[in-house]
């Protein structure tokens, strides 16, 4: 039960106080992957604490330590003894943990399905108004509004209509593209998708609701990252300055254009990316946030085994 | 196959919204006779799936049917454009960018910022 507990506890504080903790300094735009890993890793560990300490309060720790074959045994109690289905623990440690799952798998196919229905759609919309530019390697759309952005999926293709092509120099859409196909080869879709479903399948908890918006932010600084290793940082800040001026009110969305600024910024004047030891530090702590459920859930299973065994042996 | 149904589909589309009126499947057949060998049936069939598809309505003139294009090219792309861009908070479907609403002064900040690089020149 304390573990149920201690995991709870954790899950609880990591949900509230890490949103705080990873968005300190400016160290997540200069390193937007490791960010993205950071958020996303901070995200699992709520997931899965919440899940372990269901479970723990429904299977008391020396159980399994034991050994795996009393484990099963203790499930076919549970299935079978009425008595230990009467304990609360157990049968609310069982409905918590059922209930968080069902509610992150049926909300995260939810989202998938839509995104790829929407996707679908837009796609046969195009089918009819684009014209494949083999230049470009990217498709054409005749509209007059600068827009340039991404389908994803098997087939995924950047798009870009007329009104961006006339409004920007060739260098500059060639910088756009490679930002869009950054997007479609870091499969940034399925990163924004995992992030979106669990703000929404558990909503107002500040770490799942800043993650994806800080995810959104992230992907954008990584994209222009990648776009960056073969296209002047200049042809992209510029570029983004084309596409961002000049935009009628019902393509604006979002209440500034902070991220905007902040990209050009960026461009203009790069920051320097995080040093070796940081990056290391970084990775450690997303090792940590992985680990950090299961440890503290294995822990008195760990300590229950070698207790069994050790009694074992002076007992022989 | 299936592609080159699809490829037909956007012909004919096209050839609706260039001529901007009515026309029946013959019409259409004609058409498109012009550059390629192509049976009545199959362009009677993508009609048919493309008034099923919402992009073509149609009356019935006689034996047949006389078809129209539902929006002009330019209405069609406007509203694709925004709905499935503008319109969808699902950000996983379609990544857009770039559709910030910027301040005035954020928009002269932005120009400014790029003012101290020469257009065109290689600042990095």
């Amino acid at each position: 039960m304390t573990v149920a507990i201690v995991l709870a506890l954790y899950g609880l504080f990591a949900a509230l106080a890490l949103p705080r903790l990873l968005r300190r300094g400016t160290w997540a735009d200069r390193a937007p992957r490791l960010a993205i890993a950071m958020w996303q890793a901070a995200s699992v560990s709520v997931v899965a604490a919440a899940l372990l300490s269901a479970f723990a309060a429904a299977v008391p720790a020396a159980v399994v330590g034991h050994g795996l074959a009393e484990l099963f045994e203790a499930c076919a109690a549970l299935l079978h003894d009425e008595a230990a289905l009467s304990s609360t623990g157990t049968w609310a440690g069982l409905a918590a943990g059922a209930l968080v799952l069902a509610r992150v798998t049926t909300v995260g196919a939810a989202v998938l399905l839509r995104a790829r229905r929407e996707r679908r759609r837009h796609a046969d919309a195009l089918a009819l108004l684009g014209q494949h530019d083999h230049d470009l390697d990217a498709v054409v759309v005749d509209y007059e509004e600068r827009l340039a952005y991404c389908l994803p999926g098997r087939k995924g293709h950047a798009v870009i209509t007329t009104g961006a092509l006339h409004s920007l120099a060739p260098e500059q859409v060639a910088a756009v593209l490679a930002h869009e196909r950054a997007h479609l080869r870091g499969r940034h879709h399925l990163v924004l998708a995992g992030a979106e479903a669990l703000a929404r399948a558990f909503p107002r908890l500040p770490l799942f609701e800043q993650a994806r918006a800080e995810v959104a932010r992230l992907v954008e600084l990584l994209a222009d990252d990648v776009a960056a290793r073969r296209h002047p940082r200049v042809h992209i800040a510029a570029a983004l300055v084309g596409l961002a001026t000049g935009r009628v009110p019902a393509f604006a969305l979002g209440a500034g254009g902070e991220t905007a600024l902040t990209r050009v910024r960026r461009m203009l004047h790069p920051q320097v990316p995080l040093g070796r030891r940081e990056r290391a530090a970084g990775r450690l702590a997303v090792a940590a946030l992985l680990a950090g459920p299961a440890a503290l859930a294995l822990a008195p299973v760990v300590a229950a085994f070698l207790a069994h065994h050790c009694h074992s042996l002076l007992t022989h | 196959m299936v592609r080159g149904l699809g490829e037909l589909e956007s012909t004919i589309m096209e050839h609706m919204w260039a001529i901007r009126q009515p026309a029946s499947v013959r019409a259409v057949l004609e058409h498109l006779r012009q550059d390629r060998t192509i049976a009545y049936t199959t362009v009677m069939t993508v009609m048919d799936k493309l008034h099923t598809k919402g992009m073509l309505k149609r009356k019935s003139a006689g034996r047949a049917y006389i078809y129209e294009a539902v929006s002009s090219k330019e209405a069609y792309t406007a509203e694709v454009m925004r709905e499935s861009l503008a319109g969808s908070g699902n950000r996983a479907a379609t990544l857009v960018h770039f559709l910030e609403r910027l301040t005035p002064e954020e928009a002269s900040a932005l120009e400014a910022a790029l003012q101290v690089y020469p257009p065109g020149g290689r600042g990095a």
